[in-house]
């Protein structure tokens, strides 16, 4: 094969991140500590370039390379851009807070970078190997974040937890993958459907390996019953990793499920029936939206009740994939893309509310919030509202679409068991909206941001309201991106 | 000629948002600049779209400028479509509210001394109350410029919420908060009936699109529906019928007309506001824009021409009994408001927007004028307080007598044109309930000029007024307020004369105003006429002119010749009097039974419903066993690694069995 | 029984044995030389589907660098097995249930009526020539080429995490520079004192 350097042009963003996470990685050698913003500065200027490489590679045609390793399509291109985007909000929302508790360091932003690598090399993989390795990538970076805090036990025991579940997970993973491959003779996506018809739809051994490779997607994804590290990791690593792993990594995670189930194994659906993965996605769907609801009700820790939320975001994504049809993936990814924003902004506002010495990680830190920021208070109302699914903001119309999607292939039931958790969810959201506005504050200290976080976290919360008034922009770039 | 219309709409909304939340900053006249400014642009652009429908052959736009989401294939969009009937409409929607915004300036100049010291409300009142006026004037844009029943439905509420914020800006008086209230809720009653027809044009035509329903509709003329039972309805009247609803509601139609005459609780440029140009002519609009949807169904025509007719004259009848000058003149708004009812009840669509556009000119006048008055009178609002004011407003008085005449109708004026064309259409037409409805129009002439003139008399000539003290005080109000009066009168007189043989009987609604040729009441009216000229010289032989004249000779005679007859009819005629009085007891009846009922009501739901089952089964039960469950499952989360990976492994196993081998 | 077929099954059973021992035994010592026997039985079975590579790599890397290592830390730290294990008796019947379980499944899909040889026809065998190495480095480098990188971003990216997570400046930490030491003189050390002599 003769190489020529011009079909390295889709592969730019790849490229582009590396080379940033190393030279973050060099120069931070050479900067003092009270000069550690340049290495910050760096990261964020990068990152926003990224986003500009990004756009300019962009075209709507597929192109893959790498014999079949790498894939850049428009919805690798939209999703990229999200997961800089988020990066970017997360990364400067933690800036405050690591300077406060020392842990301003070089290595946050390197293993940042490289956790932001392993997800675009996710979202542009072609092959089960690619995107193991960008899995790993991602997964190995958060490991080393969510322990970043080195004189934190919760961090340490938290970051244990994942690595070894995690690598439970992937194990899983890799044996599902081997029975396909096994089964198949490939591991390229856009070769994988074909081949599974030619083998048999019915195949048992297809099956079986599908279904571990649903679940260990479903690890990644934080579903029910492989939620379990999810909380115990927000709560114990530090509130800006949990930020971080809370907000970009969905939209990896989204990407995983699409490239592997829909352009890999479409053909396993299994429409109406309970062979396919759709059978598989609904009962994890519905147990996440069960559970995930449930149990944040009971929570007096926001972490811990933001993960619990997560859980039941990520049933609705499911719900939106498992509908199998373009409209079902374009309303996921709707719902990802927002969650991912949503989420950044609630996190954001906890980073907001702790200072040095102080979490505000009780609910009860919340008490008259209103009082003290009616400004910022009034953003957490915009977010908690968005989670909720309250109209006007745009939490409303993500749910809006997923089961719009999952009621036109005749899962009313689903979607029904999806309305009455997102209701009984509502409550601990507006729990929460209750204590900012209607007690009394139990600490009357203002808030301490930058400015740069005070305006990037009000365009963060004013943004449900936009896109809520003006959802139709951000759709039908989903709706581009998945080609329907 | 896209980006003309945005700037049309969106100037006044800039002006909008520039004073009402930067109001402190800006100042009162920051503020009052930047609102009068953004409506003064729209109202030169849309002078300028009009001229270019009438000399330049400008083609008619519709498209959508912004998708806001797509259910179902029903596209719901921010659209425009601007015709000869758009063209009409925000030229004169946007000339009366920069008039009256100029006229504020005047008007609130001292509107501290309203508010109480201590009111947190008074603070930047100026700013708010131009933030507001401009927001109005957005929403009648918005509404009027709509090209699908989604953005009709916008502007439609706006405009209704915007009513409501200014009826009751002077939030520190309860009859304020009342009136506001009350026309909020009769709103509210008229919007049920409109948002329905919407939701049954959504649903058998599935588009909300303008274009698309109108060319859709003639197949659907005969679809009859069944809504409960076995009953069949034709959709077309249901739907006219539906619509028209809401246009009770906005247009003030006889029973929903309850709340007009409170809102002139608001200060007096909005009653201008909302009376002339924009709220009440919403409804009036709507029906006509509605052209090919009720030419379907002579049923709901019927209904508009009879309701119309109704209010047309028993309105009327009240305004002569009322002594609050702004009550006068909202009563003679209701009376003409049934006017054009009628004229789009016998199909004469054009007629209806061709009074809607006098009137808007005319109304706006008289109302401003009285404001001048009451400005005058140091906000004593009493006529018969008044009298002689003549000598000291020699301004007000010339317009107001132009504004008069106008309105009942003197040959030459506006009024003139547009009141005759509506009664020689009802006479032509042959449509259920056209004699009815040509007997109060005809009689409606007489009521008019008998209240106005009665008015006119009583503030302007005569006796000074009774109190020295207002007497000594009273002078021409500043140029701020005379400006736009006479800039309203000019149009007052030659508005008709000039556009009557373009808009009735030329071709200047062709294609936009649709009428069946079975309905066409206009074209015989104009068999007679020919033209204005012919209007002119049919004048001797009209009944509606020698009414008019009988009017004014009556009220002339009572109350300037020779009071005593005034007290000796009212004391003869008593029970009718406090009939008319008493507005019918309309008010009495809908307090009574609306308001105490659904008092009533609402106590039960709350004590049986409300404590009962929802919160102590629904709520307090189901919260109960949620945060119960909650708590069983939490301890699920052990925090031991092991567990966490015994589940992993048990639901990968369960997971296998279920669909490998099930 | 051919005896290619004898050394499979001789291997497998090392296997299984020694994996299980890994996991039983109660001192991490024994476990950890248990996994070492794991893997030489495994690269054995590499070498019997002529992937010869892969045995070399697997007893050169894990064996010989990973597992000794690993045994290093073992020695030098002091686990208390007690504790570590305080879990397992009483989560061993379920454990051992869906061991069971487990098992019965795998094997009832991964065996011979799915991979049977009437499935998948048996490779043929290569000449003696046949260099698997060359064969895995000509894709690793062309075919692979991408996943290749991205190992190598991985293993750059645990380089970083260990050094991030284990080495820190102690302040507390008390070192002698050699240097200093040499250069001292007397006088920076020794100050002479003359105090008047203490009365009554």
């Amino acid at each position: 094969m003769q190489f020529d350097s011009n079909q390295l042009i889709p592969v730019l963003p790849e490229i582009y991140i590396l080379s940033l996470a190393c030279l973050v990685l060099v120069i931070d050698l050479f900067i003092k500590q009270e000069n550690r913003i340049v290495t910050y500065g760096i990261t964020q200027i990068g990152l926003l370039l990224a986003v500009a490489i990004t756009v300019a590679v962009g075209q709507p045609q597929t192109q893959i390379i790498f014999d079949g390793s790498y894939i850049r399509d428009p919805m690798s291109d939209v999703l990229k851009v999200g997961i800089f985007v988020v990066s970017f909000l997360a990364f400067l929302y933690a800036k405050d807070y690591l300077r406060d508790r020392d842990l301003f360091k070089g290595e946050f932003y390197t293993l940042g970078l490289f956790a932001v690598l392993g997800m675009i090399i996710m979202v542009s993989a072609n092959s089960f190997l690619t995107i193991y390795l960008g899995l790993e990538l991602l997964a190995l970076s958060m490991y080393a974040l969510v322990a970043f805090n080195r004189d934190s036990q919760d961090g340490a025991e938290a970051a244990m937890k994942y690595f070894v579940l995690g690598a439970l997970a992937s194990g899983i993973l890799l044996y599902g993958i081997s029975m396909v491959y096994g089964m198949t003779g490939t591991i390229r996506f856009d070769e994988l459907g074909g081949a599974i018809q030619k083998v048999g739809l019915d195949n048992v051994v297809l099956v079986f390996g599908l279904v571990f490779i649903v679940i260990g997607l479903s690890f990644k994804l934080g579903a029910v019953p492989f939620h379990m590290w999810v909380p115990d990791v927000y709560h114990g690593a530090p509130t800006a990793v949990t930020l971080f792993l809370g907000s970009a990594p969905k939209i990896a995670a989204f990407a995983l499920a699409m490239r592997m189930l829909v352009d890999g194994m479409e053909p396993l659906v299994g429409q109406g029936g309970w062979q396919g993965w759709q059978g598989m996605l609904i009962v994890l769907a519905v147990l996440s939206m069960a559970i995930g609801n449930l149990i944040a009700i009971a929570q007096t820790n926001i972490k811990r009740m933001l993960a619990y939320s997560t859980i039941s975001h990520v049933g609705f994504i499911l719900l939106g994939i498992l509908a199998g049809t373009k409209e079902g993936y374009t309303a996921a990814m709707f719902y990802t893309l927002v969650y991912a924003l949503m989420s950044a902004g609630g996190f954001g506002i906890v980073i907001a509310l702790s200072r040095r010495g102080f979490e505000a990680e009780n609910l009860d830190d919340y008490k008259g919030l209103n009082q003290r920021n009616p400004w910022f208070a009034g953003m957490m109302l915009l977010l908690m509202f968005s989670m909720a699914g309250v109209p006007p903001t745009v939490g409303f119309f993500a749910k809006l679409f997923v089961l719009d999607a999952v009621v036109s292939v005749d899962l009313t039931w689903v979607a029904l068991v999806g309305v009455f958790f997102s209701i009984i969810g509502a409550f601990y959201y507006i729990r929460i909206i209750k204590l900012m506005y209607f007690d009394k504050p139990s600490d009357e200290s203002p808030l301490s941001m930058g400015v740069d976080t005070q305006v990037v976290l009000s365009l963060n919360g004013l943004s449900m309201l936009y896109l809520g008034l003006f959802p139709a922009g951000l759709l039908s770039i989903c709706h581009t991106a998945i080609g329907g | 000629m896209e980006n003309i219309y945005l700037l049309i709409v969106l100037a006044p909304l800039v002006g909008a948002i520039l004073a009402g939340f930067l109001g402190g900053s800006l100042g009162r006249k920051g503020a009052h600049w930047v609102t009068s400014t953004g409506v003064g642009i729209s109202a030169v652009l849309s002078l300028y779209v009009l001229k270019r429908f009438m000399f330049d052959d400008q083609e008619v736009f519709n498209g959508a400028v912004y998708t806001w989401m797509v259910s179902d294939g029903l596209h719901m969009e921010v659209g425009f479509l601007v015709d000869q009937l758009t063209a009409v409409m925000i030229s004169v929607v946007t000339f009366v509210s920069f008039c009256v915004h100029i006229y504020t300036i005047g008007y609130m100049a001292d509107d501290e001394h309203n508010w109480p010291k201590t009111s947190l409300a008074g603070k930047n009142s100026y700013q708010r109350f131009f933030s507001y006026i401009s927001l109005f004037t957005f929403s009648m844009l918005m509404l009027v410029m709509a090209n699908n029943f989604m953005q009709l439905f916008f502007g439609w509420e706006a405009v209704g919420l915007v009513s409501y914020l200014l009826i009751g800006f002077w939030s520190v008086r309860p009859t304020a908060i009342f009136a506001n209230l009350k026309a909020f809720l009769v709103n509210r009653v008229g919007d049920f009936g409109f948002i329905l027809g919407i939701a049954a044009v959504a649903m058998y035509f599935n588009s909300l699109d303008y274009h698309e329903v109108f060319a859709m509709a003639p197949s659907l003329a005969d679809t009859q529906i069944q809504i409960w039972g076995d009953s069949s309805w034709s959709l077309m009247s249901l739907i006219g019928i539906l619509l028209f609803i809401g246009a009770m509601g906005k247009s003030a139609q006889v029973p929903l007309h309850v709340w007009l005459p409170d809102s002139m609780e608001g200060p007096t440029p909005i009653s201008a506001l909302i009376h002339a140009a924009t709220m009440v002519t919403a409804g009036i609009f709507m029906v006509a824009r509605m052209s090919p949807l009720y030419e379907l169904s002579e049923t709901a025509l019927t209904f508009v021409l009879v309701i119309g007719a109704t209010t047309a004259f028993f309105t009327g009848l009240i305004g002569i009994v009322q002594n609050d000058i702004k009550r006068v003149v909202a009563y003679s708004t209701l009376s003409q408001l049934g006017y054009m009812m009628v004229a789009l009840g016998v199909s004469a669509y054009a007629a209806g927007i061709f009074h809607l556009m006098t009137h808007a000119f005319f109304k706006a006048l008289l109302f401003l004028a009285a404001g001048s008055v009451i400005i005058g009178m140091h906000h004593d609002q009493d006529i018969r307080n008044m009298g002689g004011v003549k000598k000291y407003m020699p301004i007000t008085y010339w317009t107001s007598l132009v504004g008069s005449l106008a309105l009942i109708g003197f040959p030459g004026f506006s009024g003139f044109f547009s009141k005759d064309a509506i009664i020689e259409a009802v006479h032509h037409s042959n449509i259920a309930g056209a004699g009815y409805a040509y007997v109060l129009v005809v009689a409606g002439v007489f009521v008019t000029a008998l209240y106005s003139f009665r008015m006119f008399f009583l503030v302007f000539h005569g006796e000074g007024p009774r109190d020295e003290h207002a007497k000594a005080h009273l002078h021409e109000s500043p140029k701020v307020v005379t400006i736009p009066l006479i800039l309203l009168a000019i149009p007052s007189v030659i508005i008709g004369y000039m556009t009557i043989d373009a808009m009735l009987f030329g071709d200047w609604f062709k294609g936009v105003l649709y009428v069946l040729p079975e309905h066409d009441t206009l074209a015989a009216v104009q068999g007679m006429v020919h033209s204005s000229n012919g209007m002119l010289a049919h004048t001797y032989a009209s009944v509606p002119f020698y009414l008019a004249m009988g009017g004014l000779f009556v009220a002339w005679y009572i109350y300037m010749k020779n009071p005593e007859i005034a007290d000796k009819i009212k004391t003869m005629a008593a029970p009718l009097h406090t009939l008319l009085d008493k507005k019918y007891w309309f008010d009495e009846a809908y307090q009574f039974v609306f308001a105490g009922g659904s008092r009533l009501l609402g106590k039960f739901l709350w004590l049986a419903g409300d404590r009962g089952v929802i919160d102590g089964l629904a709520v307090n039960g189901s919260a109960f066993s949620v945060g119960w469950l909650a708590g069983i499952i939490r301890h699920l989360q052990s925090g031991y690694l092991y567990h966490y990976a015994i589940a992993m492994i048990l639901g990968l196993t369960l997971m296998l069995g279920w669909f490998v081998f099930a | 029984m051919t005896f290619e077929k004898f050394i499979f099954y001789v291997l497998a059973a090392v296997l299984i044995i020694s994996a299980t021992m890994v996991i039983t035994r109660k001192n991490p010592v024994h476990a950890a030389l248990s996994l070492i026997l794991a893997f030489v039985a495994s690269s054995g079975i590499w070498l019997l589907a002529e992937a010869e590579f892969l045995a070399i790599v697997l007893v050169l890397v894990y064996v010989g660098a990973v597992m000794v290592l690993f045994l290093f830390v073992l020695m030098m730290l002091d686990i208390d097995v007690a504790t570590l294990r305080a879990g397992f008796i009483k989560m061993l019947p379920l454990g051992i249930l869906m061991a069971i379980a487990m098992a019965a499944e795998l094997i009832l899909v991964v065996g011979p009526e799915n991979f049977g040889l009437d499935k998948f026809a048996a490779p043929a065998r290569h000449a003696a020539d046949y260099s698997n190495t060359e064969e895995l480095g000509g894709v690793l480098y062309t075919v692979y080429m991408y996943p290749f990188e991205i190992a190598a971003v991985i293993l750059l990216v645990a380089i970083i995490a260990a050094i991030g997570l284990t080495m820190r400046r102690r302040p507390d930490s008390k070192y002698l520079d050699p240097a200093n030491q040499v250069v001292v003189k007397r006088k920076d050390r020794v100050r002479m004192v003359s105090m008047d002599a203490e009365k009554g």
